[in-house]
């Protein structure tokens, strides 16, 4: 039987048509995982699983040449550098016994004052791979995965402070989202007055805190740390300064928060593997 | 072989986005790589293929990028199938048109994930339309760029495909 020639010009917009629809149906699906903060959609992950080996690689590369280069200038300056180390060991030699000695004394005063050891959490080094800073979305892909014990909520910081949380894994990477996303939120309070507040990426370089009565004692340059209150950062993570702080239209002051996280120059970061509060207890209503 | 072909230009453009995060977080607010990439096969144009370009290269970017997942897909696909529709009618070839589609498909690609968000998330983003012209001319000064390397040094055409007879 003939196919009507009207027919055939057609069947492509057809195909289309479906292709968008089932396209919208994806987005819907992975917009409301976004916002409940769990796995994505394993369509993402399989699609991300399959192409690690490109950043991967391209990683590798740029490392390997960084390091050549890097040893080179390093193994002139070591040189110098010997010389002067050799130095510094006669006096640290007696600096360290003096330091010893110290330490005795400060050990058997904490145990008077009755100090519990300091609290420590499994952590991961891992390495940014990819960084996506461009538009309203915030992200950063990682080199460490489920394999390394990474999971969904860990969160994420590097020696000046909060990067930001793990919203996917596959065995050998995961995805960070950035507090500077503008669907990222975390409970913080200001260092100075222990107020607290809602920080949420504003999708630029910076991020707002919010729910702060416009009542209360806020200044440019106070400190920003994590409050611990929201599930996922632990608590006193540096997140960064008050830049801005004005009246706001409502109830509450517009605050602006810089980071104390330059994303431009992120390189190693450290994964913490923070206790998760289970789902019922999450869920429970009385 | 088309769609092999099309794989290495997924690869290459999946590399050089790495490589630009490394070295540069910002660069894909100035250049989509695999908007050319799209755009190239579309410039063929063959619709089916042009639509599941669409989906690949969008697929990819949407795994390696913060975004809502299929959002680049969907923009993609859409002027993916825009070329290739004009394509299947109207011979566009030389450095010039496939700029001035790729300015076209830049602008295009930013509106429609301006809309799709503003439709999807509660909470709504600004559109940047100095960002946006930027975009696009940088996007089509390299994408030009790279045809005429293709067409100088490979002999390289946009991808063929048959082309239906206008009614």
């Amino acid at each position: 039987m003939a196919v009507p020639v009207d027919v055939i010009p057609r069947r492509p917009t057809l195909l289309f048509i479906v292709v968008l629809s089932l396209l919208f149906v994806l987005m819907s699906l992975s917009t409301r995982t976004r916002y409940v903060g769990e796995t994505r959609t394993m369509f993402e992950r399989t699609v991300m699983t399959i192409f690690s080996p490109v950043p991967k690689a391209v990683n590798w590369v740029g490392q390997s040449a960084s390091d050549t280069y890097h040893g080179y200038l390093d193994m002139r300056r070591a040189v110098n550098e010997n010389f002067t180390l050799h130095q510094k060991v006669i006096d640290l030699t007696a600096e360290n016994l003096k330091l010893r000695q110290s330490e005795g004394d400060l050990k058997r005063l904490r145990s008077l004052l009755g100090y519990a050891d300091e609290f420590s959490m499994p952590t991961t080094m891992a390495q940014a791979v990819m960084l996506d800073t461009a538009g309203a979305f915030k992200s950063m892909i990682i080199d460490r995965g489920s394999n390394a014990g990474i999971q969904v909520n860990d969160a994420v910081v590097n020696a000046n402070g909060l990067i930001g949380r793990v919203v996917l894994t596959t065995r050998d990477l995961a995805k960070v989202q950035l507090v500077t996303d503008s669907n990222s939120s975390a409970g913080v309070l200001i260092e100075r007055t222990r107020r607290q507040g809602v920080l949420r990426g504003d999708g630029g370089a910076a991020a707002q805190l919010y729910d702060v009565p416009s009542l209360a004692d806020v200044q440019a340059g106070d400190n920003v740390l994590s409050a611990g209150i929201d599930g996922i950062y632990p608590k006193g993570i540096p997140v960064g300064v008050i830049v801005k702080a004005d009246k706001g239209q409502d109830l509450f002051k517009a605050i602006i928060v810089k980071p104390s996280v330059d994303f431009g120059s992120i390189e190693e970061v450290i994964v913490l593997h923070t206790r998760k509060i289970p789902n019922d207890v999450v869920r429970y209503t009385p | 072989m088309r769609w092999l072909r099309f794989a290495i230009g997924l690869l290459i453009a999946l590399t050089l986005h790495s490589l630009l995060d490394s070295f540069y977080p910002n660069a894909l607010a100035f250049f989509n790589p695999y908007l050319i990439l799209v755009i190239y096969y579309a410039m063929g144009g063959n619709l089916v293929g042009a639509i599941f370009a669409g989906i690949a290269a969008g697929l990819v970017q949407d795994a390696y990028s913060g975004a809502i997942f299929g959002l680049h897909a969907f923009s993609l696909t859409v002027i993916a199938y825009i070329v290739a529709y004009i394509n299947s009618r109207l011979v566009l070839r030389g450095t010039l048109p496939f700029g001035a589609c790729l300015f076209g498909g830049s602008i295009v690609n930013d509106l429609v994930i301006f809309i799709m968000v503003n439709i999807l998330l509660k909470q709504r983003i600004e559109m940047f339309e100095q960002e946006m012209i930027v975009k696009a001319i940088f996007t089509s000064l390299f994408g030009m760029l790279v045809y005429q390397l293709l067409t100088l040094f490979l002999r390289e055409e946009p991808i063929e495909a048959a082309r239906r007879p206008a009614y």
